[in-house]
């Protein structure tokens, strides 16, 4: 209990870092965010400006900003004019979340298969697994995307190329996020399994005279399967870069590719609504994964 | 997080190929214009989208008619370069805030281990991106940035060689021979723990290469005309339904090169047993 105090503790530190940094790093970028694409006069400007509080001093505004965020207010959108930015999260980030979550489900899935598979699969099925692992690892995701784009449907048409319309326009998003984490994974889960191998219990069990197929899995999936889950909190970091480039290939409205249009437009509240919601969302994942590690493996506790 | 003995074994052999693959992409950075005596920015309204194969120009050339091929070498040479530096300047970073915590002890150590956790959080790409909205979108800012979001990892792993080799008999040895602090760290330490951060370099390469990449792709990094493996596929990327050829060859360099790095990596890695 004291732990997991102290963990949420070092959340809010990380939450309030994340915020001041985003907040310096926003008011410290070059070029105005009202100056883009247009010339107002000069009035208009500093009305703007004032609206906004970006004529006060630094400090004032910084105070502003977060006595705003810390009553659950996350500002008004600077482009997408008087829209306010909780809105715009409330719209995308479901989609992202149901985006991520199929992607999780399916790289664990596939993760553990190949790990399995490359653990104690026949040798041959297991060397070829073991090659394609390393080249997944070096596939950047916008490649696979665009791979899965030109054979499934752009030639092969048979599903949509881009948007988020029913669960055929989810099938190649999800492959093109979820296939190099559990590239990832497999190997990770492998390397695991292979130390469980030598371990003095599983010696026991085949002395023993144990079942294969008991033996397989009570003896070596279930003890081997702490190093996944201590990994979901990399993995939860890898399917939020993966969004920025998937939901941007694919045009899908979520998160991500309001993250990196917010950035591309300097729209200063909504890359700091954005970030600090992946912030608590990588923070949650992070926590989450080490309850399950260490209620799954007591062991690491002490650690 | 070590490297399984499976993952060990694929690579033991594998080891001369990628070496090859790189040194030729290396070659290829460094000879551009003589090689391809084509200027990379020049168009030709004539050659837009040539097929590849086209008199002159053997890969093809681009929606505004610019060679593919000569844009791939300059292109070849602004990411290699990024990746390098990237390799380098994070493994600065994080082996200085490594080394430190490691010698420092406490109290200074779980302080730094514990701000460098919470740092630890957030993905590359998301620090990198946000660091952009300050550092513009040059060369060295895209290096800066990626070095910035993706220096923990080197720090975790030179503080844990730190504390290896601060136990270490010969360094017990040194100090009861009344070394003096400095000779200590630099004729005792730092050549010791140089294979590790010479591995580190080559680990973090590969990372340096893929995150301009995606920044590149995003548009968020290196900004056209500068070719760069990210721009050129940016570029193919928004040229796929007419053809896909512009996506390929690029394609085919990043794949290559990260899959070469990350084999030497794994290789080296595990002859001076640092696992990622």
């Amino acid at each position: 209990m004291r732990r997991i105090v102290s963990r949420l503790f070092s959340s809010l530190l990380l939450l309030w870092a994340v915020f001041t940094l985003t907040f310096l790093l926003t008011r410290f970028a070059p070029g105005n965010p009202f100056s883009q694409g247009r010339h107002l006069p000069p009035e208009v400007m500093a009305n703007l400006m004032s609206v906004y509080h970006l004529d006060r001093p630094l400090l004032v505004q910084y105070l502003l900003t977060l006595r705003q965020t810390l009553e659950g207010d996350l500002g008004v959108s600077y482009k997408a004019t008087g829209i306010p930015v909780s809105e715009i999260l409330s719209q995308t980030l479901p989609v992202s979340l149901s985006l991520g979550f199929a992607a999780l489900c399916l790289s664990l899935f596939l993760g553990l298969l190949g790990g399995i598979l490359i653990g104690v699969g026949p040798p041959a099925l297991s060397r070829t697994l073991r090659w394609a692992t390393t080249l997944l690892v070096g596939l950047p995701s916008f490649l696979l995307a665009a791979v899965l784009i030109d054979l499934l449907a752009l030639h092969g048409g048979f599903f949509p190329v881009a948007l988020w319309e029913g669960w055929r326009s989810a099938v190649l998003p999800v492959l093109a996020l979820a296939v190099a984490p559990a590239g990832y994974l497999a190997r990770v889960f492998a390397a695991s399994m292979e130390e469980t191998l030598e371990s003095p219990f599983y010696r026991t069990a085949v002395a023993k005279g144990v079942g294969a197929g008991r033996r397989i899995f009570f003896h070596l999936v279930l003890p081997s399967l702490n190093a996944v889950l201590s990994l979901l909190g990399p993995l939860a970091a890898a399917f939020l870069t993966g969004s920025f480039v998937v939901e941007t290939v694919f045009a899908i409205p979520g998160m991500g590719r309001v993250f990196v249009l917010s950035v591309m437009n300097r729209d200063y509240p909504l890359i700091m609504g954005t970030t600090l919601v992946y912030t608590v969302f990588l923070t949650v994942a992070i926590l989450v994964g080490d309850l399950l590690s260490e209620a799954v493996d007591p062991r690491v506790r002490s650690v | 997080m070590s490297q399984g003995g499976g993952v060990r074994r694929l690579s033991s052999r594998g080891g001369v190929v990628p070496f090859l693959l790189l040194l030729a992409l290396v070659l290829l950075a460094i000879l551009p214009e003589s090689l391809t005596g084509i200027d990379p920015l020049s168009q030709h309204a004539r050659l837009v989208l040539a097929p590849p194969l086209t008199s002159g120009h053997p890969l093809g050339c681009d929606f505004l008619g610019r060679d593919l091929w000569s844009r791939l070498v300059s292109g070849s040479l602004v990411s290699l370069t990024v990746g390098v530096s990237v390799g380098i300047l994070s493994t600065v970073i994080g082996g200085v805030w490594g080394i430190l915590s490691g010698f420092l002890g406490r109290p200074w150590d779980p302080v730094m281990m514990r701000t460098l956790e919470i740092w630890y959080a957030l993905p590359e790409i998301l620090i990198a991106t946000l660091l952009m909205l300050v550092l513009g979108h040059g060369l060295l800012a895209v290096v800066v940035a990626l070095s910035i979001g993706g220096w923990m990892g080197v720090a975790r792993v030179l503080r844990a060689e730190t504390l290896r080799l601060r136990e270490a008999v010969f360094m017990d040895a040194a100090r009861s021979s009344g070394v003096s602090p400095l000779r200590l760290v630099f004729r005792h330490f730092l050549p010791n723990v140089m294979p590790v951060v010479f591995v580190m370099v080559l680990f973090r390469i590969p990372g340096g290469i893929l995150g301009e990449s995606t920044l590149s792709f995003l548009g968020l990094g290196l900004a056209p005309p500068q070719a760069s493996w990210g721009v050129l596929v940016n570029e193919g990327w928004k040229a796929l339904p007419v053809s896909a050829f512009m996506l390929i060859w690029p394609a085919a360099f990043i794949v290559l090169s990260l899959v070469s790095f990350q084999i030497l990596a794994d290789r080296l890695g595990r002859r001076f047993g640092v696992g990622r």
